[in-house]
């Protein structure tokens, strides 16, 4: 096989993986979203699971993301309550490699099951997100800061921290 | 502030002995010759890289430029060096760092900071993690601004602090550097171009100098009309 | 059982219980960092010493965190270039891309054959000039064991400033260059730069070979070999990639296996692979790179299409891209492996600046390594595994 047809074929076992076993809508077969699927926050860890058996070895990232609350366009609107997001990627190794995606959505409060088990690497980028995001994350063995000191206050990400915040004495 | 070290007058235990006998005092002002001779041409740096600027000090202390043969050794520790060279960006979490380092560094001692970050925090500045330059936390002899300044340019800083010492050695006075004033970053005053709640008479002029310059015309967008200014989206 | 064969159980536990470790060892808390000349930068890792041997190792990073990915989420996708330069100070040019491609990808802007090319040139030349001063930075690491410890690092800060000079002749910068831009570059090739390019290269070329000459020394032999051993398996998991996953077996190079640029067109790319995992086989790999760099240079400088160097409208305010909601991922290879970006637009309103951008730094998954790997080994060894890891701190903390 050439890399190119290993790769559509990698895309190709990912969208069968997704629509029959983690209940993502569509036909088998056709593409997905261009920003990536979204997964129940159930299936998590599961498809990670049958991801890495399946050849996507190599973590490469997360990305959580904070959405807050936006009032509606007219006062009658209802308000979109604020959320979270949590982006994973994987890739395989090897000629043709294919980066599998997909994203997780969290209502305030919730959080997510940990992917160390699966993937040790997700220990380090799970503690950052936490740190600069403030998701957490269920199950991780070592949930602490990694930038920030310890007693730092508040999550630096998200959306409604100043970036100018005041941190006696120094700034 | 804390209180400038270096200002204070230069004690050494040779005078001591000196002034013991009677007529050698008169010898105080050859050794004195020879002990500024001596501080200032073996200037032991300790540097404090802590990102890009650190890069460009190795480029300083590596072979093209050579801060070796200006007698300025890099020690790994602050109890064996006279001139801090703060090169990087400091963060909240390390500025405590560099002030105990900075406490343990024996007199007298100096301060170079160098780039942009260490003077004033570059465009880092109004980040929650940065401070806003190194003097903040410990006091500063010489300036270097750049981005990085050029290996060059930190030699032409330990130019001037020896010029500095020299003055001090002598009882002299040297006009103390003050920092270069930044502007606010983020968010310039002014706005920018095509700005809501800017100045709409500056955006056109701005535009008809840049047609001015006949350079290839491109179709901008319509000026905005100005509208009530709105708080910007955090 | 010695605490050297203890600690080096087939995987050290990276969460072990100090108070439950042998009660009669003769143990001790030392800090390495954050101020350390051997740590690359500012890095603290909190060792637990039985002896000589270390057992545990906590890292902690974060001494440089300048909060990049927020300061980006406030800029326009033109203003971000000179922003993300500053993240791996030793490779700027391809931080340049990483995002850049981002952008493009995310705006929709064709990239002209030329700057593709040049791209690809710049992205060879600076893989070298960043080896180069990894090569140097480990050489003194190591110690008085090579000839006084800085002499390699003399030599290599010389090859190194050729380069700067090549790059300054471009850009005018030495470095954190700004020479990439949404849709192309925004310099181009001056002339009698191709000549000069194959002069300094092919100068390097010839001195690597001294390099290794000198460095194949029993000493340099005995710090390095069997030292700071990661097998495939965990480097997968970790997430290790570049030069530090193929010196541990796996045959993976985002050049060759997801093909950006023109690299595609590079038909004979060789990629370096070393099966022990150890510190001399990441030397290895770096040095095969580094020749294998210089070739495709030197190819590539030759036959830079004639062409615009920029695609689309050029730059004239910042706020002239805008994007739609969407999000893509793009990875490329950098010295250090790869170099993600994760984009996030956020349409309407928000169209002109990104809504979230995380950078996934290749290094911060190789310093997730260390609790793995330091325990079973002297304090010695541990700078000079830290060394091999080739960190960058700017970029782990971002
Ligand atoms: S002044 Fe510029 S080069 Fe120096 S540390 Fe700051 S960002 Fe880096």
């Amino acid at each position: 096989m050439t890399p190119a047809e290993e790769n559509a074929a990698r895309e190709q076992a990912f969208r069968r993986l997704l629509r029959e076993r983690f209940g993502v809508e569509g036909e088998a077969d056709a593409p997905l979203p261009d920003d990536g699927v979204v997964v129940d926050r159930a299936h998590h860890v599961d498809l990670a699971k049958a991801l890495h058996k399946a050849g996507w070895q190599l973590y490469v990232t997360c990305a959580a993301t904070h959405f807050p609350a936006v009032p509606g366009k007219k006062p009658t609107d209802a308000t979109t309550p604020e959320c979270f997001e949590v982006a994973t990627v994987l890739r395989t190794v090897g000629p043709g490699s294919h980066t599998a995606r997909w994203r997780v959505k969290l209502a305030v409060g919730e959080s997510l099951p940990t992917l160390v088990p699966v993937f040790v690497g997700a220990d380090w980028q799970e503690r950052e997100q936490f740190d600069l995001v403030g998701v957490h994350f269920e199950g991780h063995p070592d949930l602490r800061r990694l930038m920030m000191p310890e007693d730092w206050e508040g999550h630096p990400l998200r959306r409604d921290y100043a970036i100018d915040t005041p941190h006696a004495p120094w700034r | 502030m804390a209180v400038n070290e270096s200002e204070r007058s230069f004690q050494h235990p040779l005078y001591e002995v000196l002034e013991r006998f009677p007529g050698l005092d008169l010898a105080t002002t050859q050794v004195d010759k020879l002990l500024t001779w001596g501080a200032n041409n073996s200037q032991w740096i300790f540097p404090m890289a802590t990102s890009c600027c650190g890069i460009e000090f190795m480029a300083a202390a590596a072979s093209l430029v050579d801060l070796d043969r200006m007698g300025s050794i890099t020690r790994g520790t602050p109890r064996q060096s006279d001139v801090m060279v703060v090169a990087g960006t400091i963060t909240v979490k390390m500025a405590p760092r560099v002030k105990r380092l900075w406490d343990q560094m024996p007199e007298p001692k100096w301060c170079i900071a160098m780039g942009s970050c260490a003077i004033s925090g570059d465009f880092y500045r109004d980040i929650y993690s940065v401070i806003p330059g190194i003097d903040v936390a410990i006091p500063v002899d010489v300036y270097i601004p750049g981005c990085p300044p050029n290996p060059e340019q930190l030699m032409a800083g330990m130019l001037r602090l020896q010029e500095k010492v020299n003055l001090k050695r002598a009882g002299l006075w040297s006009p103390p550097e003050t920092r270069p004033e930044t502007p606010k970053t983020i968010e310039p005053a002014i706005k920018r171009l095509l700005h809501q709640g800017r100045d709409r008479r500056i955006d056109a002029a701005q535009i008809d100098q840049a047609l001015s310059l006949e350079l290839p015309v491109v179709d901008l967008p319509p000026l905005p009309e100005p509208a009530p200014e709105k708080g910007e989206d955090e | 059982m010695t605490a050297i064969a203890r600690a080096r159980a087939p995987r050290p536990d990276p969460f072990l219980d100090i108070d439950s470790y042998d009660p009669e060892a003769d143990l001790m808390v030392m800090n390495l960092g954050p101020q350390h000349p051997s740590t690359h930068g500012v890095f603290r890792v909190l060792l637990y010493l039985d002896g000589e041997i270390i057992i545990k190792a906590v890292p902690y990073p974060g001494y440089l965190h300048r909060g990049v990915e927020k300061l980006c989420e406030k800029l326009t996708y033109a203003q971000i270039t000179p922003i993300v330069d500053k993240n791996d100070y030793v490779a700027p040019m391809l931080n340049e891309q990483a995002v850049n491609m981002a952008f493009e990808k995310m705006l929709g802007v064709e990239v002209p054959p030329r700057a593709l090319h040049m791209r690809t040139l710049l992205a060879e030349i600076q893989r070298v000039a960043s080896h180069l001063l990894w090569l140097g930075t480990f050489a003194m690491d190591l110690g008085g064991a090579l000839g006084g410890g800085t002499s390699v690092f003399m030599y290599c800060f010389r090859e190194r400033e050729a380069i700067l000079d090549l790059f300054e002749k471009l850009t005018g910068c030495r470095f954190h260059y700004n020479t990439h831009t949404v849709g192309g570059q925004r310099h181009d090739i001056p002339a009698g730069w191709a000549a000069e390019v194959h002069r300094v290269l092919g100068a390097i070329s010839d001195r690597i070979d001294e390099y290794e000459a000198m460095l194949s020394h029993p000493i340099f032999l005995k710090r390095t070999k069997g030292v700071g051993v990661i097998d495939a398996q965990l480097a997968l998991e970790l997430g290790l990639t570049g030069p530090l996953l193929r010196a541990s077996g796996v045959d993976h190079d985002l050049r060759r296996d997801a093909p950006y640029h023109i690299y595609d067109q590079i038909k004979d790319l060789k990629v370096a692979v070393e099966s022990d995992g150890d510190c001399l086989a990441r030397y290895k790999v770096r040095v095969v790179e580094l020749r294998e760099s210089i070739r495709i240079s030197r190819l590539l400088v030759d036959n830079v299409p004639e062409g615009p160097i920029c695609g689309g409208r050029p730059i004239k305010q910042p706020g002239q891209f805008k994007a739609k909601a969407g999000q893509v991922y793009v990875g490329i290879e950098t010295p250090r492996g790869e170099l993600g970006t994760y984009l996030i637009a956020g349409g309407g309103k928000m169209g002109d600046t990104p809504y979230r951008l995380k950078i996934r730094p290749p290094s911060l998954h190789a310093l997730a390594v260390v609790p793995y790997v330091f325990p079973g080994h002297s304090v010695s060894d541990a700078v000079a595994i830290l060394g091999s890891l080739d960190p960058i701190m700017g970029e782990v903390d971002r």
